[in-house]
């Protein structure tokens, strides 16, 4: 990286890169691994509040049976994710659904602790191996696998309309869509993230594996998120594919999980403890970016580059104020990315918002970076993301340089207690 | 895909080194059982014997373990309720007699019901397996007449329906020198129209039988040799060419008689030496074989095919029939687990039923595609409709594909 620019950002002084050094395990499941980092810039393995949430210990793991909320959206976003969605086979039975919710609550218990699903090598020599092994000398490496149903799942096809949740419905054409069947929708998504790509990988690949052996779903459509795009408490904020900062303003606090993020008192009482999962592939017109100037960039998203602070303040976590003005003109564009997006413009509305940035390699057709950034966010109301897409699809300067093509909901139920499955409350 | 060479030995050698520790857990298992049996039950109990056992799937301080509340029972109907209480490592539960399984149920996951089955069962020794818990086989003992009629009649079932296969391969076989003599007979009038036909008519016989018949060196020959490796000699494609040897069989006629639509010198000497070939092949294969294992590895080899070159659209390049050999590899695959169906559903009814029910919908899926007026009677596997369709028809053989491969290890007679 060359020297950062000084005084880029509209006389707020200097705006300094900080090197942050995500200090990772070199591959082994030997517990913390910290001090790596020295060389240049500043090797730090702490946030700025002090804490420790960007430290990568493979060989940790995290519970499945709570009990309580599924595991993958309150959880430290790991590192890398892999997101797929599935489809409901045609003539599919309800005891092959249920088959497949316990087969997959099963197998991710398994997998969240770091064991395979089945023999990577049977004693018998004319068996196909159950769990494939990509994973198999690797640490569990924080793996959660986060099960969504989508509105499909209460349709006729399984006799359950009487138990969706009146929130659960796909969502209504937002300004500025440009989906692609090939990337939308789906009857049910898995989440799984990890700090080793592989393991995140692997835990897709064989719970598609379980599903097709079940016989309930195919597979619809898959992002490989490779950068955590999103911060929880205690992590320093990554920044996406166009070297912003995102999440800042990241809810973090237990209280505001209460308030924004977990269902309670639903209609369907099943979904109590859950919340709502919204995928949104987003592409990027990289290269057009990239030859964009960097007060147009500090512009359009509102906050400097390189500290990450609102255009109103000197550092990141500064409130921004969208009122302050300067030479007659509001200094915080009100069609910036922060100002249509900031909660203090939208009735205090706020979503957890737990991103990964992916590509896809190359367009072919233009020669150009195929990548973006899959936008998840887990609210306890869909409306919520609705108001806040439908005044960025409107608005947002940055639909210059992005498209939402990609788009999915899903209701996450709560994780169930040991000797249960997820959903398992569906058929009682 | 698993061919019946020198590949079967290898697999062996490399599993031994984690058997030894499985049968270590086994052991262990055992003996801990004999001390529970002695223990446990009085001997008036051990005597009569029981004709149902409990096992419960739990997971615990040593992991995932069964736990079973008779460890010997009487001679005849022995009924098994099977639940997962906790064990997530553990999906499955057979009752094996020298290693063959004589009955099995499987997707047990924590929080679905119970599952129960019967088998009948003479006395003798026979182990409960519980595949993933950390006391992976316990004893049974079964008291009482010694001779296993259940357990043989599965066995004849199914050695009957492999000697019975046999006799399908070969008629295939022979059926497919008779189609290249007609196609032979065709490129040597010089007719492209003829040889075309003869081509789509003479194609599904290789593709039933191909995992069955693709092993073959020719004598003198080494087997890293394509000079003499009849299945290169017979049904090589463009892409797969190896230099020192050259084009030689059904694609390189495909190539001559569908792009270039015309006949040469070139493509009747590629239509003698194909019919040659096809008789050594004849000849080399009256001496298979087969085991019920071999069946269930041909049908999953057959549709691994299905995935690798014709959803793809390589294997027919030029015609573009690849729906004509996809239905021939299906129709190969579905015989063979024809000839094993009657022992296998004794050992897992639910899974034949399973399979049966998937090879329903990959071939009324393909029905969809039949055309009357096509060369081969399916429609043609153009780019485009290989750009709508390839999706469905991958998801639907892999389903299949996926429970046809278990069923090698539930029928192997080794």
């Amino acid at each position: 990286m060359t020297e950062p620019p000084q005084n880029a950002t509209n006389g707020t002084g200097p705006a300094r890169f900080g090197r942050r050094q995500v200090i990772a395990g070199a591959g082994a499941a030997v517990g913390v691994v910290a001090g790596a980092a020295a060389g240049f810039g500043v090797g730090r393995a702490v946030a700025d509040d002090g804490t420790s949430g960007d430290i990568v210990d493979l060989g940790n793991s995290y519970d499945f049976y709570t009990g309580t909320h599924q595991a993958g959206v309150q959880t430290l976003p790991q590192r890398h994710c892999v997101y797929m969605t599935f489809d409901l086979v045609p003539g599919v039975t309800t005891q092959k659904f249920q088959q497949l919710l316990a087969t997959w609550s099963a197998g991710i218990a398994q997998l969240m602790a770091g064991l395979p699903v089945g023999s990577v090598q049977p004693t018998s020599p004319s068996s196909p191996p159950q769990d494939t092994g990509e994973a198999y000398d690797l640490g569990p490496s924080s793996l959660t696998v986060t099960l969504g149903l989508g509105p499909g799942v209460f349709d006729e096809r399984l006799g359950l309309q009487a138990k969706r949740p009146a929130l659960l419905k796909d969502l209504p054409h937002l300004p500025s869509d440009a989906l692609d069947p090939g990337t939308t929708g789906g009857d049910l998504s898995l989440q799984a993230c990890a700090d080793d790509p592989q393991v995140a990988y692997h835990a897709i690949r064989d719970l598609a594996k379980l599903g097709r052996t079940v016989g309930a779903v195919t597979t619809r459509w898959t992002v490989m998120g490779f950068g955590r795009a999103s911060s929880g408490k205690g992590q320093t904020t990554p920044r996406n594919l166009l070297g912003f900062k995102d999440g800042t303003r990241n809810l973090k606090e237990p209280s505001e999980f209460d308030d924004f993020v977990w269902v309670s008192d639903d209609d369907q009482p099943w979904m109590n403890g859950g919340t709502y999962q919204i995928a949104r592939k987003i592409k990027m017109n990289i290269e057009i970016w990239d030859s964009d100037a960097i007060g147009d960039q500090e512009k359009i998203f509102g906050r400097s580059k390189g500290e990450g602070a609102p255009l109103t303040g000197k550092a990141e976590f500064d409130s921004p104020d969208f009122a302050a003005t300067s030479g007659g003109a509001p200094v915080i564009n009100p069609k910036a990315h922060i100002a249509l997006a900031a909660h203090e413009n939208n009735g205090g509305i706020k979503i957890l918002r737990r991103s990964y940035n992916f590509t896809d390699g190359i367009n072919v057709e233009l020669g150009q970076l195929d990548a973006g950034l899959l936008f998840m966010c887990y609210v306890n109301d869909p409306a919520n993301f609705v108001t806040l897409q439908t005044k960025l699809g409107s608005s947002d300067l940055l639909n210059e340089y992005i498209s939402h093509v990609g788009s999915a909901i899903f209701a996450i139920p709560p994780a169930p207690q040991k000797g249960h499955y997820i959903g398992e409350q569906l058929f009682a | 895909m698993i061919r019946r060479d020198s590949h079967t030995v290898s697999m062996r050698a490399a599993r031994s080194s984690r058997k030894s520790v499985v049968v270590l857990s086994g052991l262990t298992a055992v003996a801990l059982a004999a001390l529970s049996a002695c223990g446990g039950s009085s001997d008036d109990d051990t005597a009569k014997g029981v004709s149902t056992v409990n096992v419960t799937m739990a997971s615990g301080s040593n992991g995932d373990e069964c736990t079973y509340d008779a460890t010997t029972a009487k001679a005849g109907p022995i009924t098994f309720n099977v639940k997962n209480e906790s064990a997530t490592g553990v999906s499955e539960f057979e009752v094996l007699q020298d290693q063959k399984i004589v009955g099995e149920r499987e997707n047990l996951a924590p929080g679905l019901g119970g599952s129960t089955f019967t088998v009948t069962l003479g006395g003798g020794t026979y182990q409960m397996y519980c595949p993933g818990a950390s006391n992976e086989s316990t004893d049974l003992t079964v008291t009482g007449a010694q001779a296993s009629q259940s357990a043989s009649s599965t066995q004849q079932l199914l050695q009957q329906g492999a000697s019975d296969y046999a006799k399908y391969a070969s008629d295939q076989i022979t059926n497919m020198i008779t189609a290249v003599q007609v196609l032979k007979n065709a490129v040597d009038s010089g007719d492209v129209k003829a040889a075309q036909d003869a081509y789509a008519a003479a194609r599904p016989f290789y593709e039933r039988v191909e995992s069955d018949v693709e092993g073959f060196v020719l004598d003198g020959y080494k087997p890293t040799d394509n000079h003499g490796n009849l299945d290169y000699l017979i049904d090589m494609r463009a892409s797969n060419l190896d230099p020192a040897v050259g084009w030689h069989g059904f694609h390189a006629i495909e190539r001559d008689i569908f792009a270039k639509k015309k006949i040469t010198g070139s493509t009747k000497k590629l239509a003698g030496e194909l019919l040659i070939n096809v008789v050594k092949l004849s000849q080399l294969s009256q001496s298979l074989t087969y085991k019920p294992e071999d069946l269930a590895n041909g049908a999953a080899g057959l549709l691994e095919e299905v995935q690798s070159g014709k959803i793809s659209g390589e294997e027919e390049k030029y015609s573009h029939i690849d729906l004509v050999d996809f239905a021939a590899n299906v129709e190969g695959a579905e015989q063979s687990f024809a000839y094993l169906k009657p022992g296998l559903e004794k050992i897992d009814p639910d899974l034949t039923d399973t399979i049966s029910q998937r090879f329903d919908a990959v071939t009324s899926m393909l029905d969809g595609y039949r055309d009357a007026k096509e060369l081969g009677g399916y429609e043609r596997y153009t780019p485009e409709l290989k750009a709508s369709d390839a999706n469905k028809l991958s998801q639907t053989v892999q389903a299949l594909q996926d429970s046809l491969s278990t069923i090698a290890a539930k029928v192997a007679t080794a």
